[in-house]
Formats: C-alpha cells, structure tokens, sequence
C-alpha cells in the first residue's frame, strides 16, 4: 500500500481530466488492484475521516508517510512573493508544497505547469508562478536545483499540456511499486523512456515530411505541417505518435501542428504576433531546424526531397 | 449555550476557475446568509493581452481542463466573427461534435464521480435506498461508479478522432477546422457512439431504449415512465430520482429563478457568415431568458452582460460591458465579507440582474415558446418546474443528465450529416476587429470577446457559467446564484452539512468541498469535514 497525495496549484484540472482518461490500468484499478491509497485527490471522492488539515499536518509532522506526492498546476508566488493568489486549506498553496516536499518518498510534476510554468507563466507571468524544480529551461524553480525527495530522486517531471493519462499511470505505478530508482531522467528530469523518442516519431504525415510536401493550410489530408504550419514534432520529445491519444489518434495525424507542449518553452515566443500557427523562416528556411539538423544540411535535404519526391506524394493518399 | 447562529466555512468547494470557497451563516438549522468566494488568481485575461490574434485558441482550452472544448469553440466563433470569415458547413459541424462529445464525457464524470458519492453519505443510511446507493455508487468500488467512470473517458475518442486529443486540442480555426477525417474516421466514431448507448445509457442509466425515453414530454409522462416497469424504476435514473425524493432534494437549492441560456450547435447551413447578431437564430439549440416568478422568456443579447467590481478583487470601476473592462488584480485580496472576497466578479444582465446559468437554465429556456420554430424545443423540465414547485437540488441535476440522450443525437446527426469530400476551412483575410464567440458548456453559458487591433489582441475577456453562479454580490449588493440558492437549506447535522455540498455541486462546482464549521460568535471550529 503506498500513500499518494494529489494536490492542484495554479491550475486547469486538464492532467486530472487526461488521468481519468485512462484504461489499464484505469484510476480505479490503480486502487483496487495496484494498492495505491489515495490519501486525498480534488476530484476524486474518498473518504477523509476527520479533517484535511489534519491530515496535511500528519504528512507534515510524519505520522503518515507519504509515499507520492503529485502535484498539478503551477507554484503561485503572487503577488509579491506571499503565494496569496493561491490560497488553499488557510494559508498559500506553495507553503504545503515546501512543507509536503520535505517528506515526501517521491514527488511527481504531472504537466507542464508543475514541471515549468506553463500557460500562467507566459510573459507577463501575472500570478509570478514557478514549476516545481524549473522555471521554463532554468533550473531551479520554486524547491531549488540541489532538491531531493526522501528517496534521493528529484521531482519526476511528466510534461505536456496536458501530460497523457498512461504517462502518469505507468510512472504512478513503478513509483508506487519501489520501481523509481530504475527510472531514467533526461536533464529536464523527464522519464527518457518517454520523452527521448520524438512526437514526429510514428507521425502518420512523415512520408511527406521526407519528401517535403508541405500541408500549407489547414483541412488537408495530405502533406507535413512542419513546413509551414508551424507543428514542432521533428523537435520535440513525446511519444504522441507512439502511445495515442483517447487511444484513437494524435494531434499532427488529426491535422494540428505540434506545439511542441512537452518541452519548457511552451508556449513557445510567446504566442508573439505572427507566431501562431505559423513556421517561422528566414530567407524561406524554417528557423527550428528539426533536431541535429544544422541548416546547410537542411537546405540540401530539402532541395534533393523535392527533386525525388513521387508524384503520388502530392495526390491525397487518405483517400475518403 | 446554543449560538443562535453557526457559520460554517466551506473551505474550498469547486475549481473551475480554481478554489472556491463558501461560507454560510445558519440558524435554527436553517441556512440564512451564504457568501462564495474564488481562491485562485491566473490571469488569462492579463497573459492574452499583446499576443497574436489567434493565442486564444492555445491559451483559452487551458483556462479550464474540464471544458476546454468549449472555450476552443468559443475562441474559434469570437475569432470568426472578428475576421468576418466563412465557415464551411463541415466545419461547423465538427466543431459541435467536439462540443458534443465534450460534454457526453462529462455527463457520467461528474454523475459518478462527484455528483452521486454524496448519496452515500452516512447521513442517509436512514433512506430506505441507502444500502442499494452504497453498492452502486460509492467511490472506486461501487459497481456503477466504476462503469461510469471508466466509461466516460469513451466520448472523447470520438473528439481524438476529429481533433487530435482531449483535453487541450486547437483544432477549431478561424474558418473552419485543422482536421479532414475519412471514413473510417466517421465509422469509429459511430461505434464508439454505440457502445456508450449499449454499456451505459440504455441499460445502467435509461433502463429502456433511448427511443421510449424520448417519449417522455411532461412530468406526468416521466412519472408514468417510472411506474411503468421495475426496469425504469430501478435504473440510475429511477433510483436517482426515487431517493432525492426520499432524502428531501426535491426540498431546497431553488435560487434567483431567473435563468439564461447563450444558446448552442450552430446549425451548419445557417452560420456560415458568422455574426454577433447573427448568432441567437442561427443555433439548434436556442439561448434566452426564463424568469420563472413571472413564467415569462425572452431573448437574450450578449450586449446586455454587466460586470460589478465592488466586492471582487479587481482594482477597476464596476458596472461595465466586458469590452470596457481592464482587468487589474487587486494586490491585496484578504477576505473580507463586508467588502471584497471573491477574484470572481459579479455578473449580471443590465436589466434582469443575477442569472443562473447551467443545465437547468438550458432546459427551462429550451421550453419556450420564443425563437424560430426550427429551433429545439423540449418542455419536459420547464413542466417539471412548474409542477414540482420550482428549482431544486433534484431537478438541477436532472436537468444535466436529461441532456444525455438530446446530445447523443445530436452527435449521431453530425456524422450523418457529413460530406466528407467537401472542405472543412476556408482560408480567412486577418484583419481587425471586435469578435463574440459563445456556447453551452455541459456546466452552462460561456463565452468570449475579443478586440484585435493592429494584428494583436488588445482586449481579451472570459465569462464562464461559474463566473456567472459562484460571482459575489453586485455592486448593490444582490447576492450571486448560488449565494442565493443556499438561502433556506435545511442542515440536519451541523456537524456534516451535506446539503450545503448538495447545493453547491448540483451548479457543478465540482470537485472539493472541505467544510469548516464554525461558532459564530466566538469563532471556534465546531467541525470540519469534506463533502465530496
């Protein structure tokens, strides 16, 4: 029996929505069959016995241990540092999270707000708010770069906008089973199991990324979004194209440009005007390169797909 | 020495728009004065303010993980009005299949998962239906909760299939939508349809076929439904219904009795050159007013939304359109119930004042005789209302889950309706502009403005339905919806008020309620308990 907290920070519930997304194991199995107790969660409906506060203070004061600590959302520091603007139990969300941490056997980010900031700490950052160990790709956050969990760990990062409900499951799962040792973590602290493949990789458009045809509105079939839409699955590490979504599909096979949410600068430049949507380019040459790609090597890439592409790369191969 | 008023501190109750807390004053077992407050401040308005025209549709789904499909929806409509585009009638009908599948996940979600759990509050062990809510429907192990709750994570495949991925998809565009499905795409989307109607909607929740439910027109009808076979009465519906009676929800929760509804599913033929003004007689499913002391509905315009300030922490004049608001968080926000509590503001129709919104408005509205005949019409929970004494903990959430099957079809008809070999956008000209994009999320009204100016957004504004229902008092101090419906709730057991949890949740202000009971007068902590 492992004990899990689940508590949300400045956050949309989107990661929570994603987990109940889940089958096999399904939230409830993780309870029924993988024995995880889950202490308290804001939308799950378990018995709490006397009080939350009370319960907060045993974690705190170590009469219960904590094996799992999840956090969702951002650390609020607004304003001015006092963490009012996130009020939670009588006093700021983000004196639980330093006091909960110090307990904690492992401490789980679940989604981009948690692992770096996310959406609210996009320019200007009005709630001040921090991931847990990272603020975008700066190391450090709102528990400091040197932060270990009880079990020597740092905070497992699992990002995304949303993260994918197996993502957390299985990492919920080995932690829980004494597995989080054998877990790898990239330098953003990510399982590499997950995030060292790339979203692009099993893209269902990649012939046609190879070949250079390009997808240049939107409500076609064929053709890569890379090239002028703006999708970043040739950069970003996920595996949206490996593990589908609602088990049906992914973002860039339904036609949507990759965001490229997983990495710590989503939403990237910003959302600055003229970037949504749309690949950035300098003398028609796309700014982000795919990954290990310098430019000249693209350029020559890019001149030899197009002289070698079939003609039937440019006919509709998803045919109705 | 009894106090002759208990406040209890509700601490915090829902998280749309993050923490809500509520406090209530009660006497004689009564409650007599309700305050609700939201605890967390992110700022989208604030974020959205310079960046491109088109960041709310990555920004906005993210405002709320639970309805980011309709926030999608509405970013996409405001941006269509704003550019004047044309929307392909594919599109249109993708988009409210997004909106469809969205809200059919909810429906059991937030039944199972938050909704019912209540009913097993040891509260009721009185209840003759006690021992039969135990088994079905407590947490993780009751035999319906985890039907229901696995199965609701199925709709939104059929959003996956069109969109990508749910939550957090952007496939909605100004112009159109990003996807261009196949057949088998439709096909999928059929079957996984099928299998939340046979696994969950005709034999746990109906007890009969859609069609025999879809008979049902009057309160009479639903009664006469109920009695007709042990199937119907011992169904998640009949049962539901049966021990709301019996454990007195049909008793209290009734609120302002003044409803809204925005309206929603654009018909496909007929918005295809999106307009403000255009909107009200282009949906299926039609918006207005229903003030139910006078029986009367009427139209409802979006230029009519007021925002007051006074008791929120915003430092801004109050009273104003949401195109004239500047949205500057107040630096200092301790609660103070005399003043300022709330980051929510208080929103109100600049001549009906507060309104609730939510399924029961959608369905009270849905029951008027106003609005193009073509449009929607089902009187079934307007004649409940009448008959039943109005608004009530029961029929609020009634009119949630009476949406399953009018939503159902709706998705069914959008996959008909399909032509796949025909275009899903049309490239629109930016340019700049003032845009409204509204619909019904499962939980009630939502919508956007937004005003483009020189390519980028100058102004950005979100009112969703909890803005609406957990807003604190206006200006002149009326008290919000559910500051309202709290009013006149009878808690049984100070030491566990359920009902106070009961109120809360039947507005769908999901997700925690921690309650703190507390002495009024001396401000000792009686008990503090959760009710969800």
């Amino acid at each position: 029996m492992a004990n899990l907290l689940w508590l949300q920070g400045g956050a949309c519930s989107g990661n929570t929505m994603s987990f109940l997304n889940a089958e096999e194991p399904s939230v409830c199995d993780l309870v029924t069959d993988f024995g995880i107790n889950i202490l308290w969660h804001p939308s799950l409906g378990m018995e709490l016995g006397d009080s939350l506060k009370a319960m907060l203070k045993a974690l705190v004061s170590g009469d219960t241990t904590l094996d799992v600590l999840v956090f969702e959302g951002t650390v609020v520091n607004a304003p001015n540092g006092t963490g009012a603007w996130n009020r939670f139990a009588g006093r700021p969300m983000k004196d639980w999270v330093k006091d909960l941490s110090r307990v904690a056997h492992h401490v789980v980010a679940i989604g981009d707000c948690a692992s770096w900031g996310g959406i609210p700490a996009m320019a200007p950052n009005p709630s001040e708010s921090v991931g847990l160990q990272f603020l975008k790709r700066n190391h450090g956050g709102y528990l400091g770069k040197d932060y270990r969990s009880r079990s020597g760990l740092p905070v497992i990062n699992v990002p995304g906008c949303p993260a994918h409900p197996d993502w957390i499951t299985q990492i919920v799962v080995a932690v829980a089973t004494g597995r989080g040792g054998e877990l790898a973590l990239d330098e953003f602290q990510r399982p590499k199991t997950f995030f060292t493949s790339f979203t692009q990789t099993g893209c269902t458009r990649n012939m046609h990324f190879s070949y250079k045809v390009s997808a240049t509105e939107f409500g076609q079939r064929k053709g890569c979004l890379f090239y002028d839409l703006g999708c970043r699955g040739p950069m970003t590490h996920s595996p949206c194209n490996r593990i589908l979504w609602n088990r049906q599909s992914s973002k860039t096979r339904a036609g949507m440009p990759c965001l490229g949410c997983t990495e710590p600068e989503f939403p990237f430049l910003d959302l600055a005007p003229g970037t949504v949507f749309k690949t950035q380019t300098v003398m028609g040459v796309p700014k982000s390169m795919p990954a290990g790609i310098d430019r000249m090597a693209y350029v020559k890439l890019a001149a030899t797909a197009k002289a070698v592409a079939p003609r039937w790369a440019e006919d509709d191969i998803f045919v109705v | 020495m009894p106090p002759s008023v208990q406040t209890l501190d509700i601490s915090p109750v829902g998280r749309v728009e993050g923490d809500l807390d509520v406090r209530v004053d009660i006497a004689n077992g009564v409650v007599v004065d309700a305050w609700t407050q939201a605890e967390l401040f992110r700022g989208f308005e604030v974020i959205l303010r310079d960046k491109d025209a088109q960041a709310g549709l990555v920004v906005t789904p993210r405002a709320c993980g639970i309805c980011g499909a309709s926030h999608l929806t509405c970013a996409a409509w405001a941006l269509d009005t704003a550019w004047q585009t044309t929307v392909p009638r594919n599109a249109i009908l993708a988009r409210n299949l997004g909106q469809i599948t969205e809200s059919l996940q909810s429906i059991p979600r937030h039944h199972y998962g938050l909704f019912m759990i209540d009913y097993t509050n040891k509260n009721y062990a009185r209840s003759k239906f006690y021992d039969e809510a135990v088994r079905r429907w407590a947490p993780f192990t009751g035999k319906h909760y985890e039907i229901g709750v696995t199965i609701s994570g199925r709709p939104v495949e059929i959003y996956a299939l069109f969109g990508g991925q749910w939550p957090h998809s952007s496939y909605m565009v100004p112009g159109g939508v990003m996807c261009a499905p196949t057949l088998t795409d439709v096909t999928r989307a059929w079957s996984v349809l099928e299998y939340f109607r046979r696994n969950w909607v005709e034999p746990v929740w109906l007890g009969c076929a859609m069609e025999r439910y879809e008979e049902i027109r009057s309160c009479d009808d639903f009664l006469a439904w109920l009695d007709e076979k042990p199937e119907h009465a011992n169904s998640d519906l009949g049962l539901y219904w049966r021990m709301s009676q019996d454990v007195g929800l049909d008793k209290f929760g009734r609120g302002h009795g003044r409803y809204f509804s925005w309206g929603y599913l654009p018909h496909e033929d007929k918005y295809n050159r999106p307009t403000i003004e255009g909107r009200a007689a282009a949906v299926i499913m039609k918006g207005g007013l229903y003030d139910g002391a006078n029986d009367a509905h009427a139209t409802m315009d979006q230029a009519a939304t007021r925002e007051d300030t006074a008791r929120a922490w915003y430092d801004e004049p109050g009273g104003v359109h949401p195109f004239d608001r500047t949205t500057k968080p107040a630096m200092n926000n301790a609660v103070d119930y005399a003043g300022k509590y709330s980051w929510a503001t208080a929103v109100r129709h600049a001549e009906a004042g507060r309104l609730e919104a939510g399924p029961l408005a959608r369905q009270l509205v849905a029951g008027g005789p106003h609005g193009d005949a073509s449009q929607h019409r089902d009187p079934l929970v307007l004649d409940m209302y009448r008959n039943l004494g109005g608004a009530s903990v029961m029929l609020r959430h009634f009119a949630r889950m009476h949406e399953v099957v009018k939503l159902y079809r709706e998705a069914e008809r959008a996959l008909r309706e399909f032509r796949l070999k025909d275009a899903w956008y049309q490239k629109p000209t930016e340019r700049d502009g003032r845009g409204w994009g509204a619909t019904e999320a499962v939980r009630g009204a939502l919508c956007h403005w937004i005003d483009v100016q020189g390519g980028k957004i100058k102004n950005y504004q979100i009112i969703a339905p909890t803005t609406w229902n957990v807003g604190p008092r206006t200006d002149d101090g009326d008290r919000g919806p559910i500051e309202e419906a709290l009013i006149g709730t009878p808690i049984a057991n100070a030491q566990d008020p359920v009902e106070v949890g009961h109120v809360c949740r039947s507005y769908d202000s999901c997700l925690v309620c921690t309650v703190h009971a507390h002495d009024a007068r001396s401000g000792r902590e009686l008990a503090r308990f959760r009710t969800a």
